[in-house]
């Protein structure tokens, strides 16, 4: 992997709307936004469930009320969190470019269930109206990678554009794929990052599962980061919040018939890749943000991955505060690094991601400094 | 030093038969695969035509817990990539082994399991849809499927990149290698047809009522179709040592978004000439060293007259042979550049263009030398694979004769 960094951060968040207000409502322990209620589906069929909203989004107020009505929820968040991040990277201002150019940026974005709205909505129209009634405006919703592909048009990126699907381990694999189109000269800056749409179909999955179990809620948002080399970074000036040092990724075949099945191993094996690529001992890692979710299922064997691998670092569940927000997870992760690494409250850490049929990625971000 | 990368081994399913040689002498003789739909009822639509896969029967290629866990979309994955590993002749030390990676393109993936639960939750309520029904349904699933198939331990990715998913997966499936990151890749894509996507592309207008023909003057559409197209990809230090067959090499690939319309490509085909010759340059290759492009080739009248005008604009003067197989097979999605992959491949190993079938009447907007309607001889060294894709995409990649490619430290491009 070449020295990248990462200059700038957009985030939509329960939490807060931009990287500063995301992190100051996430330290922010009386800012509570687990709810027992919810605008956009009723709650009452999930009793006792809890949700991670973002209440009260309209995205028309931030990029103005043209051009979104046939967009779906996750493209708005996407969206938004996407020009936050170019702006706050000093890419673009006002909507234009400050450098670089259209040519040049790129982005790779995961999602988990990115289409899955769009698609019941249609089947909904198909089968309780008539399938001659598919709205043609929205039937690109229903195909996965539409939402990343309106972020290109809006902000006018024309480079790489990449959607990755792989459960919580989608983000941190987009800036896998980003940072190997980065290393080939395919663009010199990229968005990366990931997000995720609550719905009740997602959350009725969720629920029916039983990965809401123990108290795990489900959440939404979406967060982008922009990366790029970590030389033109600092040629530029820029504010480096992290350097991607390392990433690996593992997959274990599953055993048995189980509905989920989570390794430890291939864990134990993407942080090992991660930390070797990084060239760094685990014993050099002070923090990790992990993925645990308070539904045992997944978070013992990450607890078991942990424990073998990173012994002696302390650990911080982002989604305790965020939720369970999927595709968005590794990227709110790596919105909380940045914070963690500019406080000073660690110079290295490392974000786990446990898929749920086997894979597995990591990533280790380092202060700038201590290169 | 970077490695180069060779095809060892393919596996297709699709309209026009199962396995890379029943599907090449299918295209060959010009068979056209589209006919009435079965898989669901189209009685009461204005089209009812399509390019199904009919010869897929899952309990030939399937375990029985795969028959039960996996959908439609992915149990052609594995069938393709089952027959690409043992085309490639890989034993299981190669493939069980943590260098070895599965990368899938989709557009929809497992579009049935969803389907299925919508059918449940509308018909018989949401306490009818159970866990199975739900768990059973990601698009992640179908690399899982196909390394847990097989075996690999390596990374597993679905890049669902619409209708050039094939070509963001063999391209990334190449970087992987190059970067030293895995030994050996399966990858490729895998799609579905259902009544969702069938209906949605009728209501865009983009459906032809009985036939495709690209880039003909009277073209009316595209035809759906569905299938898997897999390759095994391997580093050339690897394909030695094992003593592997190298089928062709992957050059260089372009990936570019138009960044302007969500289903409509640029007009002034910015994107795709960006991406091809960005494949070209990659290559370490000029223009004129191409001999065949594979068309995006929908039939539809704004992707035809945008990608003859990417020819014009990146080969000038200079007509290459073109052709869509997508008058025989459709359009099949997310799988379209996986399969197509391997006609690319073929050609590279035949020096046969398939044709492209039902070619009657030039359009002046596509000012192309179209392979029509019957095969043709010719150079075939160096083969672009064009695919174009909802979301503003355009991903392009060469295949070249073994042999043919300057070394990888010559092909450099510098941004």
């Amino acid at each position: 992997m070449i020295p990248l960094a990462l200059t700038g951060f957009g985030a939509v968040s329960p939490l807060g709307m931009g990287f500063e207000a995301f992190g100051a409502g996430y330290d922010d322990p009386s800012r509570e936004v687990f709810s027992t209620t919810s605008d956009l589906f009723d709650l009452g069929p999930y009793p006792g469930a809890r949700v991670a909203e973002v209440r009260g989004f309209d995205a028309a107020k931030i990029l103005g009320d043209k051009g979104l009505r046939n967009n779906d929820r996750l493209t708005k968040l996407y969206l938004v969190a996407a020009r936050d991040a170019l702006a706050h990277a000093g890419l673009k201002s006002g909507g234009a470019w400050t450098l670089y150019g259209p040519d040049d940026v790129g982005v790779a974005g995961a999602n988990a269930y990115g289409s899955l709205e769009a698609i019941h909505e249609l089947n909904l129209v198909a089968r309780l109206e008539d399938p001659r009634y598919i709205s043609p405006a929205r039937f690109p919703n229903t195909v996965i990678n539409s939402s990343l592909g309106y972020v290109s048009i809006w902000d006018d990126l024309r480079a790489f554009n990449a959607t990755v699907v792989n459960g919580p381990a989608g983000a941190l694999d987009a800036v896998g794929c980003a940072a190997m189109y980065l290393a080939s000269k395919r663009a010199k800056a990229a968005l990366v990052g990931g997000g995720e749409a609550l719905s009740e179909l997602l959350h009725f999955g969720l629920h029916r599962t039983g990965m809401l179990d123990g108290g795990a809620v489900s959440g939404e948002g979406a967060a982008f980061a922009v990366m790029e080399p970590l030389a033109a970074a600092r040629a530029r000036g820029a504010t480096v919040h992290a350097r991607v040092a390392g990433y690996g990724n593992a997959f274990e075949s599953p055993e048995g018939d189980a509905l989920f099945a989570p390794s430890s191993l291939a864990l134990e094996r993407a942080i090992g890749d991660a930390l070797a690529e990084a060239r760094i001992e685990a014993s050099q890692v002070e923090l990790v943000l992990t993925g645990a979710s308070s539904w045992a299922p997944m978070d013992a064997p990450e607890a078991k991955a942990l424990d073998a691998s990173l012994p002696g670092a302390r650990r911080e569940a982002v989604k305790a505060r965020t939720g369970e927000t999927l595709g968005a997870s590794g990227a709110f992760a790596m919105a909380v690094a940045a914070r963690r690494l500019a406080s000073g409250a660690a110079k290295t850490v490392v974000i786990p991601a446990l898929g749920f049929f086997g894979n597995a990625s990591a990533l280790v971000l380092r202060r700038a400094e201590d290169e | 030093m970077t490695p180069r990368v060779y095809v060892t081994g393919m596996g297709v399913v699709s309209a026009l038969g199962l396995g890379r040689r029943d599907f090449w002498q299918s295209l060959l003789a010009g068979r056209n695969a589209a006919a009435p739909v079965t898989l669901f009822d189209a009685s009461n639509l204005d089209r009812n035509i399509a390019a199904e896969v009919k010869g897929y029967r899952p309990e030939d290629h399937l375990t029985a817990r795969e028959q039960r866990d996996v959908g439609r979309c992915s149990g052609m994955a594995i069938a393709a990539a089952r027959m690409a590993v043992a085309d490639a002749g890989l034993d299981d030390a190669h493939l069980r082994s943590t260098r070895a990676a599965v990368v899938i393109g989709t557009t929809m993936g497992e579009a049935d399991m969803l389907s299925r639960i919508d059918d449940g939750w509308i018909r018989h309520g949401r306490a009818s849809v159970t866990a199975q029904d739900f768990a059973r349904y990601s698009p992640s699933f179908l690399p899982l499927h196909v390394g847990r198939a097989l075996g690999c331990r390596g990374q597993v990715l679905t890049l669902p990149a619409a209708c050039a998913a094939g070509n963001y997966a063999i391209g990334y499936a190449a970087d992987l290698l190059r970067a030293g990151r895995a030994d050996v890749v399966i990858t490729g894509a895998a799609e579905m047809i259902e009544e969702l996507q069938y209906c949605g592309f009728l209501r865009l207008g983009a459906l032809a009522p009985d036939r495709c023909q690209p880039f003909d003057l009277n073209r009316g559409g595209l035809l759906l179709g569905e299938g898997a197209g897999v390759l095994v990809l391997e580093s050339e230090a690897h394909a030695v040592r094992r003593g592997a067959t190298a089928l062709a090499e992957v050059g260089g690939y372009g990936i570019a978004c138009d960044a302007y319309h969500i289903t409509r490509p640029h007009p002034e085909a910015t994107g795709t000439v960006r991406a091809l010759r960005e494949a070209i340059a990659r290559s370490g290759l000029t223009p004129d060293e191409v001999d065949f492009v594979n068309a995006h080739g929908t039939a539809t009248r704004a992707n035809d007259q945008v990608e003859a005008r990417a020819m014009r604009e990146v080969f000038g003067d200079r007509r290459v042979p073109i052709s869509s197989v997508k008058s025989m097979i459709g359009h099949t999605m997310g799988a379209a550049s996986a399969i197509e992959a391997v006609t690319c491949i073929e050609t590279v190993l035949s020096g046969v263009y398939p044709p492209t079938i039902h070619y009657e009447t030039p359009d002046p907007e596509c000012d192309l030398d179209v392979v029509a309607n019957v095969p043709r001889r010719g150079a075939s060294d160096v083969v672009i694979n064009n695919s174009l894709a909802f979301g503003g995409y355009d991903a392009l990649v060469c295949f070249a004769r073994v042999g043919r490619l300057p070394p990888p430290s010559d092909r450099e491009v510098s941004r």
